[in-house]
């Protein structure tokens, strides 16, 4: 599998991966979070794990398993961590502990290293058995409700570690804290080169008129993903160029909020017929990067954002990407160069306008934005720095390691 | 064909630490870039190199008065520091030091940045390791230079002007002790590092040995 990056990753990362993987050889690496379907971090373990075991090392995925009440209270943990009023009571808490003792117990949690994704399951440190536990927190935590935070932190600050994707994501805490941001794959079915029959042949299924420009949104019905703004967005363009708009995104296990999104967005949209809201089964894979791969301009207009993979996908298809400047969106997108940065419906509008007039200043971006990924936001640097990260934790003290 | 010993081309990768220290103010920056550790100074200012993309700003202290602060003066003033200059980071910190001290004495009140724009110092934890490639001759090193990573470029051409100072770079000192080739080694020492990417760099480099490669092939009719 290894191989199949050559040619494609930094030969740099490929090196660096072999290496890591001779000094973790045989040894356990285990991966927890709370969905193997829908987002980002589903996503990147499902190619992550196979990877790391070609390595050498015992990579082990856990899926911490919950009923709706769970998951709604994590859900309004997740929200009030990305700055959402919202009230989490002693039950709530206790109840969270409480699923993840549970999920203790079917665990096998004595790996030499654990990494701990996301809020949900964070509790399982006080079931810790040995090795280093690393805390990874995907979400933007740059302004939580305080007193969420609080008691979320009693769980983060018994870890080794913490991860974030981005550095003012960063909290006060008294563990060392690094900033490493997610990652695509480049070989999977979703970013890989499609052939243009592979393409079109995806595509039909959908019925989307091709004769114009496509504005696209790939991500979940989540508010802060902003679906009403982009319709807005369309609706600016629209005046002035005749363009369609494609939303689509899959459903995530736990996101209980998506449908009521769902449908609000449908009603923003009315009957329109050039505006097509796409509800994807989880894994379309091959559909998502069609999709990308037809789409003019592609748009992640977040409000709030942990890092938005969607947008180094579109980077890496070589599309010209206009973000919202939010979480992860802005270490990605570097304004006039490789995509937009917008802080507003009318910001986006306006550089949509100005992509679909001005095709040699979307293909150079494009162009742009395709190597900036190749260099930072492909999965081998991922794991090449969550190894880099084990391998410094077990030589602390050293800011140089030779290998 | 030449016989020396050959280049041996390194990679170095940086994995990123966070301080916990953060700064929203021109005052609460100079605050902390008097006490945060040599390893947050390098980070923002030689390794600077390693990520830009844009050749406005040399440091990130510049990169933040410019783009968070919105103080283009004093961004300038930031870039003009060259950091390869300094004899070591207490050096150099007190140039940044200097550098803020005037602009206050100046210009007393700067304006805070945006939430979420603040100034976070950081440090780097640094991955050293062989690239895997070796020329042994003028000609392979051409060719090595082309399809290298652009962090070997950072670490033969930036980094090492750290490590051997006087402002001598792996590159130009192989070319010169190796291969005994001056004039080229003088060339690649006149290229200006805070002047280009890792990419300008590269063709800079490129060009020149090409150059003298060509020259090298050429048959002179007798």
């Amino acid at each position: 599998m290894i191989d199949e990056y050559s040619g494609i990753a930094p030969k740099g990362d490929l090196i660096l991966l072999q290496k890591l993987g001779e000094k973790m050889k045989n040894r356990s690496f285990l991966h927890v979070n709370s969905t193997r379907a829908g987002g980002g971090v589903a996503e990147i373990l499902q190619r992550m794990i196979p990877i790391l075991m070609e390595l050498g090392i015992t990579a082990k995925w856990e899926v911490i398993q919950g009923d709706s009440r769970f998951f709604d209270i994590t859900k309004k943990i997740h929200n009030a961590l990305q700055g959402n009023s919202e009230t989490i009571t002693k039950e709530m808490w206790q109840y969270h502990f409480e699923v993840n003792r549970k999920n203790a117990e079917g665990c096998q949690l004595d790996a030499d290293a654990v990494l701990i994704h996301d809020p949900q399951p964070s509790p399982l440190i006080e079931f810790r058995k040995k090795g280093q536990w690393i805390w990874r927190c995907h979400i933007d935590v740059s302004n939580p409700v305080k007193e969420v935070w609080k008691v979320l932190s009693r769980y983060c600050e018994k870890y080794d570690a913490a991860i974030f994707s981005v550095q003012k994501f960063a909290q006060a805490m008294g563990i060392d804290q690094f900033i490493i941001p997610p990652a695509i794959d480049p070989i999977s079915e979703k970013n890989r080169e499609l052939r243009g029959d592979e393409i079109i042949e995806t595509v039909a299924k959908f019925r989307l008129p091709t004769d114009r420009p496509i504005l696209l949104q790939v991500s979940r019905f989540d508010r802060f993903k902003d679906p009403m703004g982009v319709i807005r967005v369309y609706q600016i363009v629209k005046k002035y160029n005749d363009c369609i708009l494609i939303l689509a995104g899959s459903p995530a296990s736990d996101d209980p909020e998506g449908e009521m999104v769902l449908n609000e967005t449908r009603e923003a949209a009315g009957n329109d017929p050039d505006i097509h809201i796409l509800l994807l089964p989880p894994f379309s894979d091959i559909e998502i990067n069609a999709l990308q791969r037809i789409a003019t301009v592609i748009l992640q207009k977040s409000l709030k954002e942990g890092f938005g993979l969607t947008v180094s996908e579109a980077m890496w298809k070589g599309k010209p990407v206009i973000g919202g400047a939010a979480g992860g969106i802005p270490l990605q997108i570097t304004h006039d160069i490789t995509g937009f940065l917008v802080h507003s419906v009318e910001g986006a509008a306006f550089r949509v306008r100005q992509l679909l007039n001005n095709p040699e200043l979307a293909k150079r971006m494009g162009e742009n934005a395709r190597a900036y990924i190749r260099a930072n936001f492909l999965i081998t640097r991922q794991i090449r720095d969550y190894l880099s990260l084990w391998y410094y934790m077990e030589n602390k003290g050293r800011h140089i390691l030779e290998l | 064909m030449e016989s020396v010993g050959p280049f041996e081309f390194r990679e170095c990768i940086s994995l990123m630490k966070s301080t916990g220290e953060k700064a929203k103010t021109l005052r609460e920056l100079r605050d902390l870039i008097a006490i945060i550790s040599d390893e947050s100074i390098y980070h923002h200012t030689y390794q600077y190199y390693l990520r830009r993309q844009i050749l406005e700003y040399n440091n990130d202290f510049a990169h933040w008065a410019g783009e968070s602060l919105e103080e283009s003066a004093l961004s300038e003033y930031f870039s003009n520091i060259d950091p390869f200059l300094f004899k070591d980071i207490g050096e150099l910190r007190k140039a940044l030091l200097k550098v803020i001290d005037d602009y206050l004495e100046r210009f007393p009140e700067p304006r805070e940045t945006m939430p979420g724009e603040e100034f976070y110092f950081n440090e780097a934890i640094i991955l050293l390791f062989p690239e895997g490639l070796r020329a042994n001759n003028l000609a392979e090193f051409l060719i090595a230079i082309k399809y290298i990573d652009l962090p070997s470029i950072y670490y033969h051409f930036y980094e090492a002007r750290v490590r051997l100072g006087s402002g001598i770079d792996d590159f130009s000192k192989w070319v010169e002790g190796g291969l005994g080739r001056k004039d080229l080694a003088a060339k690649i020492r006149n290229i200006d590092p805070l002047m280009h990417t890792l990419e300008g760099i590269r063709e800079h480099l490129a060009e020149m040995v090409e150059e003298e490669v060509r020259k090298d092939m050429e048959v002179v009719p007798r």
